[in-house]
This record gives C-alpha cells, sequence and structure tokens, in this order.
C-alpha cells in the first residue's frame, strides 16, 4: 500500500478542529449523547462539519478551509452557537477542556461506527482512556516539501502551543499537578509522539511503504503524532493542543500557528537536523507539566528559559508576518496572556481552589464555552 | 424471686421480628434478580407484594401507621430528589418534551378509563383507576436507573415524564376523591379541598426549597452530615403535612424542583444515599405490600389486566406522539415510552389513602390495583431496565 499523493492547497490556509466534551446537566459527568446532538444538527446549515468521536460523549466541529483569522473566528461562534441551540433543547452541557475532570474510562462507549469499532477492538482499554479532547490545526502548504520543512521547523513550537491552549489539570477526579495531562493518554499509543525526521517527501513515501509492508500501518490516519501531514488534504496537522475552553482561545492559537507557519515558510530559519529533536521530548513534558514556567531548552543554543518567555519572544521575532495576515492585534492577546500568566488550565484550578467541587468545575467551563468567556 | 427478669414461655417476639425477616427475604429476592439479570428492584417489587401481607398482614392498624412514616420518608426523600431532576428550563427550550408529557399523561388517563368504563361501568371506580394509572413509579424508575448507571436522553426525560405524571395522577386521584365527598359529602368541599391540597402543597414546596437553600449553604451534599439533613428534613416535612392533610407526595417533588430552578448547580447525593437509601427502598416495597390482601387480587385481576392494557397503550402512544419533533429518534421514543411502565409503591400508597377515607369504595379499588402493581412491579422494572440497555444508556458495564 503506497500512500497518496499530496493534494495542492493554497499556501497558509487553515483548518481547525475542536474535540468537545458532553455531559449531563444533572451531574455533569460525560453523558452519552452524540448521536442525538448530532441528530438534531442534521437538518442545520452549518458553516463546517460536525462529527461523531471514538466515545458517544464526545463530538467535533471543523470550521471549513479559512485563510484569515477572522473566517476561522467567526465560523467557530456560529458553530458554537448552533450547537448550543441543539444542546439546549436535548438539555445537555457542552465545553472544551482536554480532559473531563472526573470521569470515569470504564464507563464510556464506543460510538457506533466500523472505524470506532476496530480502534476499540485493537487498543482495548485505551481507546476508551482516550476519552480527551483536542484541538487540531491544519495548515495548508503549497508542496510536500515545504510540509514536510514546516512540520519539523514548527516542531520546537510545540513546548509554546501546549503552554497556550493547556486545560487538562484534572483526570479521574483528581489534580495531577499537570497543565496539560491530555497528552499523557496520547501518549500510550504506540505510533505517538513526534514524526521521523526525514526531509523531502520522496523518502517520507519511502518511510511510509517500509511501515505499511511491516503490516503496522495502513494510513496516515494509523500515526498518532504530534505533528502529521496530511497528504489528502495538502496539509500538515497539529495535534499537541488541549481544546480550549473558549472558541476565541481556540482561534487565537491557530492565528498563533497560521504566523508560525508565514514566518518558516518565508524565511526559513533554520537549518533542520535530527539533533534538534533531542530536547524534544524533554521541553514537551515541560510545557505538560509545568506551563509557561516549565523549562525550555532551545534546540541549537541549548539556552535554558522559560517558556512563557519563549513564547513572548517567538511573538516578537514573527511581528512582521502578524501584520501581514491581520493577526497582530490577537497575538497581543496571547502576549498579555503569557505575562499575566493566564491559561484555562489555571483557570480550572482557580475555580477549583475557590471550593466547588468538580462538578461545579465542570458547570462553569460549560457556562464558559457557551458565553464565550474573555480570553 | 422477681419472674420479670426471666423470658416468658413460649417467648413472645415484637413486631421487630417480622419486620426484619421480611426485610432480609425482599433482600434476598433482589438478589436473586441480580443473578439473574434481572432488576433487583423486580425482586423487591414481586417480595413485597407476597411477603408484606403474609408477615405483615395481620399487624392492626395502628401498627402498621406508625411504620407508614418510615414508607412516608422514602417516598419523600426519593420524590424530592426526583423534583431536582425536573429541570424547568428544559421544557421552555424544548415545549415539545411538555407536549409529550401532556399526551402520555392525557392518553393514559382517557385510554384506561374508556376501557374499564366500557366493562364495568362504574364511572367513580374507572376514573381513581385511571388517575393512578397515569403515574409511573418514581421508586422503580429511580432504583433502575441506579442500578444501571444510566445516563443520556431516555434516562433525562424518563425522570422528567416520571415527575410530571407522578403529579398529575396525585393531583387527578385528589380530583376524583373531590368528587365522591360530592357524592358522599356537601359541593363546595368538593371544589374547595383539591384547590386546598394545590396551593398548599405549592407553598410547602417553596418553604422545602428554601429550607434546604438554607442547610446546603451549611453542609456540602456530599459531606458526612449532608444525607443526614436532607432525610431530617423531610421528617420535618412530612410531620407538616400529616398536620396540614396535604398529600405527601406533591410537596416535595416541588420542592425538588424549585430548588433546580433557583439553583441549577449539581444536587448530588452519594449513591441516593448510600446504605441508607437503598435500605429504605427495601422497607418501602415491604411496608406498600403489608396493606395487600391478596384475595382481593383475584377479584380484580380482569379490570386490571384492561387497565394495564390501555394504560400501556397510552403510554407508548403519548411517547410516540411528539418524540421526533423533541427530538427523540423513532427508536429512542418507543424506549422512553416502555421505560414509563412501572407501576408501584406509589400506586399503592394513593389507594391506602382512598382506603382510609371510603373503606368500601377504596376495597374495590385495592382489588384492582393491587393487580396492577403486582404485574407492572416487577415486569415494569425489567421493561424500564430493557429501554435503558437498548438506547445504550447504562453505564454499568459494556456488556
Amino acid at each position: 500500500m503506497s500512500l497518496e499523493s499530496f493534494a495542492p492547497s493554497r499556501a497558509l490556509s487553515i483548518g481547525v478542529e475542536l474535540e468537545l466534551q458532553l455531559v449531563s446537566t444533572h451531574d455533569y459527568d460525560l453523558a452519552p449523547v452524540a448521536e442525538d446532538v448530532l441528530r438534531a444538527l442534521s437538518h442545520a446549515d452549518l458553516q463546517g462539519d460536525v462529527k461523531p468521536e471514538m466515545t458517544c460523549s464526545m463530538i467535533e466541529l471543523s470550521t471549513g478551509v479559512c485563510d484569515q483569522y477572522e473566517t476561522v473566528s467567526t465560523q467557530l461562534e456560529a458553530l458554537r452557537d448552533t450547537l448550543a441551540a441543539a444542546a439546549r433543547r436535548l438539555n445537555v452541557g457542552i465545553c472544551g477542556g482536554g480532559t473531563h475532570a472526573f470521569q470515569n474510562w470504564g464507563e464510556r462507549r464506543i460510538f457506533d461506527g466500523p472505524r470506532f469499532h476496530y480502534l476499540s477492538d485493537l487498543y482495548g482499554y485505551l481507546a476508551k482512556q482516550f476519552t480527551v479532547f483536542g484541538q487540531h490545526v491544519h495548515v495548508g502548504c503549497p508542496s510536500p516539501d515545504t510540509a514536510l520543512y514546516l512540520l519539523h521547523g514548527l516542531s520546537r513550537y510545540i513546548p509554546h502551543l501546549i503552554a497556550l491552549s493547556a486545560s487538562s489539570p484534572f483526570v479521574q477526579g483528581e489534580d495531577t499537578g499537570f497543565e496539560s495531562a491530555r497528552l499523557n493518554s496520547v501518549l500510550a499509543f504506540p505510533l505517538s509522539g513526534r514524526a521521523p525526521f526525514i526531509g523531502n517527501w520522496c523518502d517520507f513515501e519511502r518511510y511510509f511503504e517500509k511501515m505499511a509492508s511491516t503490516g503496522v500501518v495502513s494510513s496516515m490516519k494509523d500515526f498518532y503524532w504530534d505533528i502529521r501531514p496530511k497528504p489528502e488534504y495538502g496539509t500538515i496537522e497539529i495535534r499537541v493542543m488541549d481544546t480550549p475552553l473558549t472558541v476565541r482561545r481556540a482561534a487565537a492559537v491557530a492565528a498563533y500557528i497560521q504566523t508560525l507557519a508565514r514566518y518558516l515558510m518565508i524565511e526559513r530559519p533554520y537549518r533542520l537536523a535530527e539533533d534538534d529533536y533531542l530536547v524534544y521530548t524533554f521541553n514537551r513534558f515541560q510545557a505538560c507539566r509545568f506551563g509557561y514556567d516549565g523549562v525550555y531548552v532551545h534546540p541549537e543554543t541549548h539556552e535554558h528559559i522559560p517558556i512563557g518567555e519563549a513564547i513572548t519572544s517567538s511573538i516578537a521575532r514573527i511581528e512582521q508576518h502578524a501584520i501581514e495576515l491581520g493577526t497582530d492585534a490577537v497575538l497581543a492577546g496571547l502576549r498579555a496572556d503569557v505575562l499575566a500568566g493566564r491559561n484555562d488550565a489555571r483557570w480550572l484550578r482557580a475555580q477549583h481552589e475557590n471550593g466547588a467541587p468538580l462538578a461545579e468545575v465542570v458547570m462553569a467551563q460549560c457556562a464558559r464555552w457557551t458565553q464565550g468567556g474573555a480570553m | 424471686m422477681d419472674l420479670l427478669v426471666w423470658p416468658e414461655w413460649p417467648p413472645r417476639f415484637s413486631a421487630l421480628l417480622q419486620v426484619g425477616l421480611a426485610l432480609i427475604l425482599t433482600a434476598l429476592a433482589g438478589e436473586a434478580c441480580r443473578r439473574a439479570r434481572l432488576p433487583s428492584v423486580s425482586g423487591y417489587a414481586a417480595a413485597g407484594l407476597l411477603l408484606g401481607p403474609l408477615l405483615l398482614g395481620w399487624f392492626d392498624a395502628l401498627e402498621l401507621a406508625s411504620y407508614r412514616s418510615v414508607l412516608d420518608l422514602c417516598l419523600a426523600l426519593l420524590l424530592f430528589e426526583l423534583g431536582m431532576r425536573l429541570d424547568v428550563r428544559w421544557f421552555s427550550a424544548n415545549p415539545w418534551l411538555l407536549a409529550t408529557s401532556l399526551a402520555e399523561i392525557v392518553l393514559s388517563f382517557a385510554l384506561t378509563f374508556a376501557a374499564l368504563q366500557a366493562i364495568d361501568g362504574d364511572t367513580m371506580l374507572a376514573l381513581a383507576i385511571a388517575a393512578i394509572a397515569v403515574g409511573t413509579s418514581p421508586v422503580v424508575v429511580m432504583r433502575v436507573v441506579a442500578e444501571q448507571h444510566a445516563s443520556g436522553q431516555v434516562t433525562d426525560r424518563l425522570l422528567a415524564l416520571c415527575a410530571l405524571n407522578a403529579a398529575a395522577s396525585v393531583v387527578l386521584l385528589k380530583l376524583v376523591m373531590g368528587g365522591l365527598h360530592g357524592v358522599h359529602g356537601g359541593g363546595i368541599i368538593a371544589l374547595l379541598h383539591p384547590l386546598y391540597l394545590l396551593a398548599g402543597s405549592i407553598v410547602g414546596g417553596a418553604l422545602i426549597a428554601a429550607a434546604y437553600a438554607g442547610l446546603r449553604k451549611i453542609v456540602g451534599p456530599a459531606s458526612e452530615q449532608g444525607p443526614a439533613a436532607t432525610i431530617a428534613l423531610m421528617l420535618v416535612v412530612i410531620a407538616m403535612l400529616h398536620a396540614l392533610r396535604l398529600p405527601l407526595a406533591l410537596a416535595p417533588l416541588i420542592g425538588g424542583a424549585l430548588v433546580k430552578w433557583f439553583d441549577p448547580r449539581p444536587h448530588q447525593w452519594p449513591g441516593q444515599f448510600g446504605s441508607v437509601g437503598s435500605t429504605l427502598v427495601i422497607v418501602a416495597f415491604i411496608l406498600a405490600g403489608a396493606a395487600a390482601d391478596l384475595n382481593h387480587l383475584a377479584l380484580g385481576a380482569g379490570l386490571a389486566l384492561v387497565a394495564i392494557a390501555a394504560r400501556a397503550f397510552g403510554k407508548l402512544a403519548g411517547a410516540l406522539a411528539f418524540g421526533a419533533r423533541s427530538g427523540l429518534d423513532r427508536s429512542k421514543s418507543l424506549a422512553l415510552g416502555v421505560a414509563l411502565m412501572p407501576l408501584s409503591v406509589l400506586a399503592l400508597v394513593q389507594t391506602e389513602d382512598v382506603l382510609q377515607v371510603f373503606p368500601e369504595f377504596g376495597e374495590r379499588l385495592q382489588s384492582v390495583v393491587l393487580g396492577m402493581t403486582a404485574v407492572l412491579g416487577a415486569l415494569g422494572a425489567i421493561a424500564t431496565r430493557w429501554a435503558l440497555l437498548r438506547s445504550r444508556e447504562s453505564r454499568a458495564g459494556d456488556r
């Protein structure tokens, strides 16, 4: 089996996917209502799409292909509002966040669909434990080689993206101490982590064919990499982010990615090397565990700085590209958040520290998602 | 020598012995059902009707009345909890749900009445049975939902419809009783009395909600004192409702709904009051069965079967009528209708109340209601469980 060819796509176009939690408004535990929500939306005129996910308490919404931050933002808000209207009719709650605070994975049900059942049979309990909720961002690439350059260039910004989107401090009713505990569940999958360091598409195709001939994979979908190429769309897909608690934050993170991609595509600032990945898993862990306060080790200079500082200096570095794309105001907002130490994981923890039980934290999470909240 | 320190021969046991034995056997019946992959509440319901009269049937009225308060407590607690699951906001967001409830109530009342009237011809009896038939057993439904740890659209709607039809059943029966007053007593009482009951229950519900909200500020529902405080509150409520001669079922239900309305936070008690809750449920089945006279069962069997069939038809048609418009697919609407079948403790208590006031009429009523609960207590629980499993809303294990 060979890899499909890399479809052409508009450079720097972006598409955003958000996996969302569906909860009962009685106990705020996850509720198996995806089917009913999808049914309620079947006649809605949507810009973008709403799809089922692995378990019956998850749903995924996605924007169409967008060129501008504003379009992403408008589409996400429209999708959120349509979904909220359907949820009200069914009396269920919808919220963001990378994990559900206190759900018991053993109680999850696999959504009725051939691929979901296949995955459930293959991965066993991992599939149910994979009831975690991520934001995926696609970036359009003019050529497959550009895609691979972008993939490896962006990999050094993975800690930045994790810290900015982190929203999963609680797992199975406990405070994990992590800002993004969700990624720990992803790591359990055999083909997760970083993509192999391959710089051109011919070599990548050869790699894929070798993997396919081992019988381990049959399509790109079988790789759970943090960033993976998606040849049928002509994009790379960044998958490390938790679903933020608001669509504003989700759109802002997408804008940051788009601006970084423009910087990387046009300036080609790095000469990429396998050794860039020496610090990759360390940096990734630091971001998951400590967020902005984690240590970022620069892949080339090996300098140690806080991740928050790495984010603000990257925003300064790509300012010109932000102005070109019209994302400068959004990035200024993100920068202000980093300086103030604000992210969704900390917001969630603050709710719990105020004495609210986790069920009430989830309720606040639903209100924050539906009302939009501040970034 | 003081003979009083030595046991008498033969020894004289207090009524506790029978109650204890009945409890143990009922618990065993529940366990047997669980092992047979049936809802344990089916076992309780069947055992309650068989063992209640057998072991407790010879109690005199006074003794029974004192045990009745335990049954009242159980009902009040369950109805209060059910009320808290009745999210009134849902009805304004989805009026078709209210339409479903109305359809289901009206159809099961009208069909049951029409069928009985056609066969038997006793209008008052037909009306009273139809009023009782409107209700779905909150005890059975809540136990099955708890046992299956169910969650989802069918579950949520089942609980909402159950709360509404239980309330409707209580009100309808009171109206019928008002009619009986009209036959047996003065005309103005027939009109004023139901009004007093309704208004009183609403005021009572508001007071319960206010008291609960006040208590909750001090003790969390998940804390050790939380359930104790709520149980205590219900004891006070029962005493007051008795003193005011208000129906026991309505005020806690309204109170619960008001709590949810003013404070939409999750109000969760640990597993339906933990072990205390399940003991109370078993006790409720036993005590509800205690007043049953199985000789009456045969007498009303025919009418009971007709009433069961008419009621089932009404509930199913009601659930299906606006299912699609309220956002439920056909298969789940059907499951919802099936899940509404149980009839048990509340119906027996309602009948018992009629019996107290109108012994002769009450006896005829009881003969039919007993038959209905005998079938719909055990089988209704199985139906509800089947409906929840079929709509994939059970979270108690995957297989």
